[in-house]
């Protein structure tokens, strides 16, 4: 199934497989998928548990490897790249938005979100960092570690954290997924507002209909495959698609 | 139950394993004291027997409490030799005299021939006989002009049977002597010690010694026992002779022997506890953190029906079979360890006599006693924490609550106060005997080492994140990262770095201590000594023949000489130690400091030191009775008070010629001299070195060379030390391992995030190295200060006749702190590794 974009790809994955094990214990977590993730898009992913939307995402952002097929990033060629390279790519390239544990407990809020950078040994854009900053509105928490910040606000931060270095790419895994439904929608509108304002490319893999409603389009996966792809969505299509996979 | 602790054991084997090897360590370091103190024993008390095997009995001078000076035994006449030998219960009878340092053989190349730490005994032997404690190895006894000696001389100087060898005598000139043969001591060697035999007569003609001996050997004759041939001697003998069975004889002299294995066996011992106590704050922390990791899994177990009971036997079987493996282990490593100290020793100037290494029952019981108990101790706080985990903490995610801060505080002072209270008790006090003195120090300094670990908890986050500061700023993230990691559990980091605090807390303490040493002994030199040139025996400070004095002082070279020598002395019953000196030249080669009165006290006078004559109310022309090791008693007259006894090392002052005629020997322990007017020291010094040339045993050194060589033995003691107590720090680097390896794990999924966001391996290597360097420079600065502090207090502590002032060897300290960092850094190249090559998306999903 091929599924055509109107904007250039930011990552696309080309007849990718991914098996687990070997003989008998063999799992396809992947069947032959083919997809694309346009620029300036936000694009959601869901599926039952076992459906292979986590297994997608790991391998598009360079943390895990495809069986067969091929993953690409902007132009690059995942499988040709080495771990360091990898590393590299992942640091500049890609953004992650975990569902949880998100930041480094021992660095301040600030620390963690020019992690990347750093690691990179940059800089940065430094107006770019600030205006994110604002954006997610944590000015007068950026000396504060961790512990010190809400469920909510460290979700905020790891936003501010993937958008800092300008990713080609962000994936985010359940980014919602322990959040209050206030501080759910919150964190969803600063990713609606990256995708709209700043033009960044988001991926994101949810469990929840109203998380994916605020996406530009949701793909659907079942069994390894993409078994539906909705743009425009809306959260009763969305319930009504999930039931229909379920049953 | 067991079968569940056996396999979380299982499960957390590579830990354990860490944990294990810091236990075995420590017990092999026990079981190898042991197994070297009763291989020695049994190898000396073999020894004994078969030197005394054929006496019945031995005649010798009564000793009294003043007459053993120097290891010299009394002499007495051998006219009474055969009146012993007239007896009938007597069948053979020997006299023999013994000396020792006295005479040494010369190789062909001008070398003194002598062993690196034992002695050289110089005495009499009359050939193979019932009582001999010699056999013939080689070639026949000596008469006259002929000498045997062991083969390890023998073999050292390159001498066959029947060559000429030339034998440096006492008194006067070297003489020739034919090698006869080779003798071997009892069955069992020589110990190390060298043995250069005449007959009797020649004996007594080089020692000095006309017509005297020390002992006489008796066998009995068919049919009479020991006993009854003590009881007939005893009846012919003066008053100032006794005698007594070969069994008697034979007992004293495992006992001399075992004495001083005892002491070398419990000095080892010592080191070994100090390996021991180290090892248990690693095993505490592993178990405590396994504990803490495992707490949602032993609330799982609460709740389906584990009673807190249940759960405490676990941990203690978890830490009982470790105990058990560490026992069993550490048993057979004593063999090495024996071995790597026999090893030591020898290295460090000692000779070790050969014999198997033995492992007795007892050692066995104590080893096992030892590693399971010090196990089992260090799991007690961990278990007893364990069995408090609650069925609701299964379904709580992590994060367990630390004490307050006052509580720890508290418990810390708890133990720190009375910890230096004991310690000062020991140091400064006195409470009473030597096994109370070593009892307070060592209880109190682990106490204090306990307290100041706990106290530590409180500022270890700060002081390492200070430490850490440089690297933040050196190596931008991942050097904060480090630091975050340094200083985020305190208590964890104050426990890891624990071990290594006290290893070098020991080992600097040492080195200041030495430190001190010297530059007190610097001092004295330069303040207390006006002597061009010093002449002592270079092996152990035996002493020598006075009659060097009178021939050094007529030498045109030589301004002034004078002689020192120690003497036991009776004032008002209390048996005293004086330095006889040349009291006329006395004061142009040592100032002692005269601050009433003269040092030219003459004959009849005596000098006191300033506070003894404060408390004994002794001034100027007083008089002092005072009896002398021949029993010889006189009054003398109060002359001089003075107030440095550092080169004098007694608290009385006399003239040297009491000394010569009232003691056992003439000897001197050292002669200083200047040179006369006008004369070149290198002409001055060549014409000294010719005088002493006879007496191959001695030195001659200035100032520097005696500083320089003082300095030389000292830091070879302080390095046998160091050695020893390194295996603190090693016990202490597998601690860090250990700790890396847990904390790596316990953030496994932290790394992922890491690794995800765009950390390199490298980087993540980097950081956890830095870590442990932060925590390890932490441990060991702590540990620095501490060993300062030690040092500075044992220097108040020890008399100022010994150390003087405070000495700090920045140096080595600094060195010290830079050893514990890279520690830390080797330390944690497997957990840093490890740690790389997590898989990032198992990390991240790790719960």
């Amino acid at each position: 199934m091929t599924t055509t974009e109107t904007l250039a790809a930011a990552a696309r994955i080309v007849n990718g497989t991914k098996t687990y094990g070997d003989g008998d214990a063999a799992v396809t977590a992947l069947h032959e998928v083919n997809v694309e993730f346009g620029s300036a898009r936000f694009t959601a992913i869901m599926g039952p548990s076992g459906s292979g939307k986590s297994t997608l995402m790991h391998c598009i952002a360079g943390l895990d490897r495809l069986t067969s097929g091929e993953a690409f990033l902007g132009d690059t060629l995942l499988a040709d790249l080495k771990d360091k390279k990898l590393t590299e790519l992942r640091r500049s390239e890609v953004g992650f938005i975990f569902q949880s544990f998100n930041l480094v407990p021992t660095l301040t809020a600030e620390e963690n979100i020019n992690l990347p950078l750093s690691l990179g040994g940059r800089s940065g854009d430094r107006e770019w960092i600030d205006t994110v900053i604002d954006t997610v509105g944590l000015r007068d928490r950026l000396s504060h570690r961790p512990s010190e910040l809400s469920g909510g606000q460290q979700q905020r931060v790891a936003v501010a954290r993937a958008l800092a270095s300008r990713p080609t790419i962000i994936f985010a895994d359940e980014p919602t997924g322990n959040l209050d439904s206030n501080s759910g929608s919150e964190v969803l509108a600063f990713m609606r507002r990256a995708v709209d304002e700043f033009g960044q490319t988001i991926v994101m893999v949810t469990h929840d209909a109203n998380a994916a409603a605020a996406a530009d389009r949701v793909l659907f996966l079942n069994d390894g495959k993409i078994v539906h792809d909705m743009s425009e969505p809306t959260a009763e299509r969305i319930l009504d698609m999930m039931k229909s996979i379920g049953s | 139950m067991i079968k569940l602790a056996l396999r979380g054991a299982r499960a957390n084997l590579g830990r354990l394993i860490l944990t294990l090897i810091s236990v075995v360590l420590g017990v092999a370091f026990v079981s190898g004291s042991f197994v070297l103190a009763d291989s020695l024993r049994s190898i000396f008390d073999q020894v004994s027997e078969d030197a005394f095997a054929g006496v019945d009995a031995q005649v010798r001078g009564i000793e009294n409490d003043m007459n053993s000076t120097d290891g010299e035994i009394p002499r007495f006449d051998d006219g009474v030799i055969s009146s012993i030998a007239k007896l009938p219960e007597a069948q053979y009878t020997e006299g023999g005299l013994f000396s020792f340092e006295r005479a040494y053989t010369i190789d062909s190349n001008d070398e003194v021939v002598r062993p690196t730490g034992p002695p050289v005994f110089t005495g009499s032997w009359g050939g193979p006989s019932p009582v001999s404690s010699f056999r013939i190895l080689d070639g026949e006894p000596p008469t006259a002009q002929q000498v045997v000696i062991d083969p390890v001389q023998a073999e050292r100087g390159g001498f066959e049977v029947g060559q000429d060898i030339t034998i440096s005598l006492p008194f006067g000139e070297p003489e020739v002597f034919t090698l006869s043969g080779t003798i071997d001591f009892g069955e069992g060697g020589t110990g190390g010690a060298f043995f250069i035999l005449f007959d009797l007569p020649t004996a007594q003609r080089v020692l000095g010694l006309p017509g005297q001996v020390d002992s006489v050997v008796v066998a009995a004759a068919d049919g009479v026992s020991p006993d009854e041939l003590v009881t007939a001697i005893s009846a012919v003998l003066p008053d100032n002779l006794e005698a007594v069975t070969g069994e008697v004889v034979i007992g004293e002299q495992k006992e001399d022997f075992g004495s001083f294995i005892n002491i070398f066996g419990n000095v080892l011992l010592g080191f070994a506890i100090v390996v021991l106590f180290v090892s248990t704050f690693i095993i505490n922390n592993t178990f405590a953190t396994l504990v803490g990791q495992r707490t949602r899994m032993f609330g799982l177990m609460r709740s389906i029906g584990a009673s807190s009971k249940q759960i405490m036997q676990m941990v203690f079987i978890e830490a009982g079979s470790i105990g058990l493996a560490a026992s069993g282990l550490g048993l057979v490593g004593g063999l090495g360890v024996a071995s790597a100290l026999k090893q030591l020793f020898s290295s460090a100037g000692g000779e070790f006599p050969e014999g198997p290494l033995e492992i007795r029952t007892r050692t066995i019981i104590v080893v096992v006693i030892v590693g399971m108990g010090v196990t089992l101790a260090s799991a007690i706080l961990p278990a007893l924490r364990a069995s408090r985990v609650t069925p609701l903490e299964a379904f709580r995610s992590g994060g367990k609550t630390a004490r307050p801060l006052t509580v720890r505080i508290a418990a810390g002072s708890a133990v720190l106060l009375p910890g230096l209270i004991l310690l000062a008790i020991g140091m400064f006090g006195n409470p009473g005997g030597t096994a109370a003195t070593l009892a307070c120090i060592g209880i109190g300094g682990a106490l204090t080492f306990i307290g100041v670990s706990m106290l530590s908890a409180m500022f270890a986050g700060v002081v390492a994140g200070f430490i850490g500061q440089p690297v933040a700023k050196l190596r931008g993230v991942t050097g904060r990262i480090a630091r975050g990691n340094a200083s985020r559990n305190p208590q964890r980091t104050s426990s890891t770095v624990t071990a290594l605090m006290i290893g070098l807390a020991l080992i600097s303490g040492v080195a200041v201590l030495t430190k001190s040493i010297l530059d007190s002994f610097e001092e004295v030199l330069s303040e207390s000594i006006s002597a061009d040139l010093w002449v002592f025996e270079s092996n152990q400070r035996l002493e020598f023949s006075g009659l060097l004095v009178d021939q050094l002082a007529e030498l045109p070279e030589v301004g002034q000489v004078a002689g020192f020598s120690p003497t036991a002395i009776r004032i008002d019953d209390e048996v005293l130690t004086a330095t006889g000196f040349d009291s006329s030249t006395g004061t142009s080669v040592v100032n002692m400091g005269i601050v009433d009165g003269v040092a030219e006290i003459g004959r009849e006078g005596i000098a006191v030191l300033d506070t003894v004559a404060e408390k004994r109310q002794l001034s100027i022309g007083d008089q002092v009775d005072i009896e002398f090791e021949d029993g010889y008693a006189t009054s003398l007259n109060v002359r001089g008070i003075f107030d440095d006894a550092s080169v004098i090392g007694a608290d009385w002052l006399i003239d040297r010629r009491l000394t010569t005629e009232h003691r056992i020997t003439d000897g001197i322990t050292f002669a200083g001299l200047t040179y006369a007017d006008g004369v070149d020291p290198a002409a001055g010094r060549a014409a000294v070195e010719a005088t002493t040339s006879s007496f191959p045993q001695l030195s001659v050194q200035d100032n520097t060379e005696f500083q320089e060589e003082a300095e030389g033995q000292i830091a070879q003691l302080q390095i046998v030390i160091t050695a020893l107590l390194v295996l603190c720090l090693v016990v202490a680097f597998f601690g860090i391992v250990n700790t890396m390896v847990l904390a790596v794990l316990e953030r496994t999924r932290e790394i992922g995030l890491l690794r995800a966001v765009g950390m390199t391996r490298r980087q993540l290597q980097s950081s956890v190295r830095w870590e442990a360097a932060i925590i390890s420079l932490f441990g060991a600065l702590l540990g620095v200060v501490l060993g300062l502090l030690l040092g500075w207090a044992a220097v108040i502590a020890i008399p100022d006749s010994f150390v003087s002032k405070l000495g700090i060897p920045w140096g080595q300290l600094i060195v010290y702190v830079l050893v514990g960092g890279l520690l830390g850094v080797i330390a944690a190249w497997f957990p840093a590794r490890r740690a790389a090559r997590l898989d990032v998306l198992e990390a991240i999903s790790t719960q």
